[in-house]
């Protein structure tokens, strides 16, 4: 396990090094992301100045979703940057290469690459949860919990849509799409869904246990929400490594599209 | 000037409009040829207003007093983002043409034909959102037949129609100065992505301008962002002629110095590309 | 014959900032400078077909680049057409068709025809001249097909059909080709020699092109210039050039014994190694047919390979001729 994690981290690193190769272009990327964050935020602050609440969310709560959004979406650019275009992997018939070498193909495929706008995120979102989400410093395991659980989730379901290149060749863009759905819909209070879109946030684009859930787990600590949370993740994790190993499967049969 | 020099003007004006219109059929096509993205783009369309709708939905509902919540109008502001939305994402990523041409030495095959590569290509993007304003349109009012949601007033359609068209012009003259900043940097992203939230924020993206405090609402609105999407958009939520005037007046003043300056950088960049044949 | 191109005494240098090695390197600047066009001067009448040839980084593409009004001179004067290229580009723009060998000039996504009818309305042209002229060269290139197939599913060779369709459909007296057959196969290589060589002749059109294929000049040219590091080298009439310098052919033999031993008169041996032999063959002084008669007399041949000569043996040749003669 030891071995497989600093196999990991050496292929990250390496990914990382490649996208700090030209500073000044890094430095606009991470800057230009930054302010992009700092903007969305304004219009946030702006937003509950005049309206006080949504279905029960302040602004600090609000924070706390982005925070723990932007922060998530940071570490997945960063450190797990070969997510985004996972689809376009399968379908360029890319994995043949990896296929050969000995271990590890999905973190092969996530580490290959490091996204220089993630640093952005990154800096933004710890920014956001030190300054504005009304965290205190004994919240700090569970925000841990929530971070790695939230960032489980997330990562598992780019995963489980970039398997769907395995079966379809118009998944490319759309595997890409279903991400930022999944995005979208983690960026705004969670008491505005109902009904129907609210089975939807909290299934097939799992806004609700990317971000939501962890938010009320953090304001309303218990064994209840730790657990919905832990076993959200873990449940996603096994849907996306299942989806991709029965894709993989097909692959290697040669039925896929390519 | 001689009647044969006006002539041969008038040739001139005719021909030159002739190779811009051809030029945006030609973007119009390749968006069309494109569907499938085109397609994606209204379901993400459809996806973004039902969150945004239940968003002010459930902020109109609450009316919390001492709030402007409570000064909403009816329907809350779902058809105000509707409209924003529209407009924003009909918007073609002429940034990312103009950044591609630029540092992919794709300007010379345009350097070698004698008409401005500059004004064919934003004739071309103008082309490409057409396509999707209409399709995106129809979504729109598909949508709303739907969900049973009231339409804005009959009469605020010319105008939202006149405003909206004019506010993607805007927005596509401000993604050409960030697509135009290729000449220099080697991405225009951060660029692009900064002129996008000033958009968001002071044109209102989600929220009227009007309900910034003071001071930002002065600036929100005499600024291009709020030609691009608050005009239009302000008249889903209260049509009025006068509205109507004001942001055509707004629109005239930002397409000018937009188009001034995006000459300008062009110019340069130009220069630059003829001095050291490439960027 | 009027002069259709003049140039005299060109250059072009570009600068570029060199940064040094390591953390610190990023401060410390070298100015590095290329003259990539070092003095070149010469002249091109009306109805000449010319090559530009040269080994990569001879000055070719960048000449062509200035000459076309994309590019500025450091220094010198050039007329082409009467125009100053890079003051009057817009104007000449009109009068010149350009074909890029590595670039396309077309709309991908959009049917080829669609790509003619843009182009004809940039360069204001008569639809009815536009009609006739396209119909032409669909005839002539066999283009009835491809009309309305976008441009990016075309293969490499119809691609270029459709890419110097499109630089003559404004009927330009003055034609520009970098590289047209890079890449392509010999039947689609031979179409288009056969085309542009045809089509200059009939439309009394001037041609200038670059290439690294020196069958091109052999085929579509009557005059050559050869330019190595920015300056010309040689100028001089194709067939002078041909019985000097392109009558040759490398033959290189591989065998499973020993080496094949050919004594022909107009066979030199090149190089060798054990089991390969390399000849070079004067075509005007034996067949290539009978020196691979006479390498298979011998048995135990495994492979032959017949190439061209590479071309920068080939520029070398005619500079340490050219050398000579002086």
């Amino acid at each position: 396990m030891i071995a497989f994690v600093r196999l990991y981290a050496l292929q990250a690193a390496a990914a990382v090094r490649m996208s700090f190769a030209d500073r000044a272009n890094f430095a606009l990327q991470v800057a230009g992301m930054f302010i992009n964050n700092a903007v969305f935020l304004t219009l946030w602050v702006l937003f509950f100045a005049g309206f006080k609440s949504v279905g029960g969310w302040g602004f600090a709560d609000l924070a706390l979703l982005l925070g723990l959004m932007m922060t998530i979406v940071g570490l997945c650019g960063t450190v797990f940057g070969g997510y985004r275009d996972m689809a376009i992997s399968v379908l360029r018939g890319e994995l043949d290469a990896l296929l050969t070498q000995p271990k590890g193909l999905i973190s092969r495929l996530l580490a290959r690459e490091s996204l220089a706008t993630s640093w952005g995120d990154l800096a933004g979102g710890i920014i956001v949860l030190g300054l504005f989400a009304d965290l205190k410093l004994a919240d700090l395991p569970l925000l841990l919990v929530a971070l790695t659980a939230g960032l489980t989730v997330y990562l598992s379901a780019a995963i489980s849509f970039a398997s769907l290149a395995f079966w379809a060749s118009g998944a490319r863009s759309f595997a890409r799409d279903l991400t930022d759905f999944t995005l979208l819909f983690s960026s705004y209070p969670g008491s505005i869904y109902e009904g129907a879109v609210k089975v939807i946030a909290y299934s097939i684009l799992p806004a609700g246990f990317v971000v939501m859930a962890p938010v009320e787990m953090l304001r309303e600590p218990g064994v209840r929400s730790v657990a919905v949370v832990i076993s959200a993740a873990c449940g996603y994790a096994a849907l996306a490594a299942g989806l991709f190993h029965l894709g993989l499967k097909r692959y290697r049969r040669g039925a896929s599209v390519a | 000037m001689t009647s044969t020099h006006l002539h041969s003007r008038s040739v001139e004006a005719a021909r030159a409009a002739s190779a811009l219109l051809s030029a945006f059929r030609l973007g119009a096509g390749q968006t069309l040829a494109g569907w499938p993205v085109l397609v994606g783009r209204c379901i993400f369309y459809v996806i973004l207003l039902i969150v945004l709708s239940a968003l002010w939905d459930k902020v109109a509902s609450e009316r919390l007093s001492g709030t402007l919540a409570g000064d909403l109008p009816p329907g809350g502001l779902a058809l105000y983002i509707g409209v924003t939305e529209w407009i924003t994402l009909a918007l073609p990523a002429v940034h990312l043409k103009l950044e591609d041409d630029i540092r992919s030495g794709g300007l010379e095959p345009h350097l070698l034909r004698p008409k401005s590569y500059l004004a064919q290509t934003f004739s071309q993007s103008l082309g490409a959102a057409a396509v999707r304003l209409t399709a995106l349109g129809v979504t729109a009012l598909a949508l709303l037949a739907v969900t049973g949601r009231e339409p804005p007033a009959l009469e605020a359609f010319p105008y939202i129609v006149v405003l909206g068209v004019l506010g993607v012009v805007v927005g596509v003259l401000l993604y050409a100065l960030a697509g135009l900043m290729a000449f220099w940097a080697r991405r225009t992203l951060p660029f692009q992505l900064v002129i996008q939230k000033l958009m968001f924020l002071l044109g209102g993206l989600y929220a009227p301008v009007t309900l910034y405090p003071g001071t930002l609402e002065g600036v929100a609105k005499a600024s291009p962002f709020a030609a691009h999407l608050y005009w239009p958009s302000a008249q889903a939520i209260a049509a009025s002629w006068q509205g109507f005037l004001t942001g055509l007046a707004w629109q005239g003043l930002w397409i000018v110095l937009l188009s001034l300056a995006c000459v300008r950088l062009w110019r340069a960049g130009l220069a630059k590309v003829l001095r050291e044949g490439g960027v | 014959m009027s002069a259709v191109i003049t140039i005299a005494n060109l250059r072009k240098r570009y600068s570029y900032a060199k940064r040094g090695r390591g953390l610190l390197g990023g401060f410390s600047l070298r100015h590095v400078s290329i003259d990539a066009v070092d003095g070149v001067s010469f002249e091109v009448g009306r109805g000449e077909r010319v090559a530009v040839i040269g080994p990569n980084g001879a000055g070719k593409s960048t000449t062509l680049k200035i000459l076309s009004g994309i590019l500025e001179p450091t220094s010198g004067e050039a007329s082409v057409l009467g125009l100053t290229p890079w003051r009057d580009r817009k104007a000449l723009a009109y009068k010149i068709g350009v074909v890029f060998g590595q670039r396309s000039q077309l709309w991908g996504e959009l049917p080829a025809r669609d790509s003619f009818n843009q182009l004809r309305h940039i360069y204001d042209q008569d639809k009815a001249v536009f009609e006739r002229r396209l119909g032409e060269m669909v005839e002539r290139f066999a283009l009835a097909d491809l009309l309305d197939q976008p441009v990016h599913r075309m293969s490499l060779g119809q691609r270029m059909r459709c890419e110097i369709t499109a630089s003559l459909l404004h009927g330009p007296g003055l034609l520009f080709l970098d590289e047209p057959t890079i890449g392509l196969d010999v039947t689609a290589k031979a179409a288009i020699r056969d085309f542009i060589r045809d089509h200059a002749r009939d439309h009394g059109q001037t041609v200038l092109l670059t290439s690294h294929d020196t069958r091109d000049i052999e085929l579509v040219c009557d005059r050559v210039i050869v330019v190595n590091a920015g300056q010309v080298v040689v100028d001089q009439p194709t067939d002078q050039l041909r019985k000097r310098f392109l009558g040759r052919k490398v033959v290189t033999v591989l065998s499973a014994g020993p080496q094949i031993v050919v004594d022909l008169p107009g066979v030199t041996r090149r190089a060798s190694e054990a089991h390969a032999v390399v000849l070079d063959v004067d075509t005007r002084l034996i067949r290539v047919e009978q020196v691979i008669t006479a390498a298979l007399a011998q048995g135990g041949v495994e492979d032959i390979t017949i190439e061209d000569p590479p071309m920068e043996d080939v520029i070398h040749d005619i500079y340490a001729s050219a050398l000579a003669v002086r």
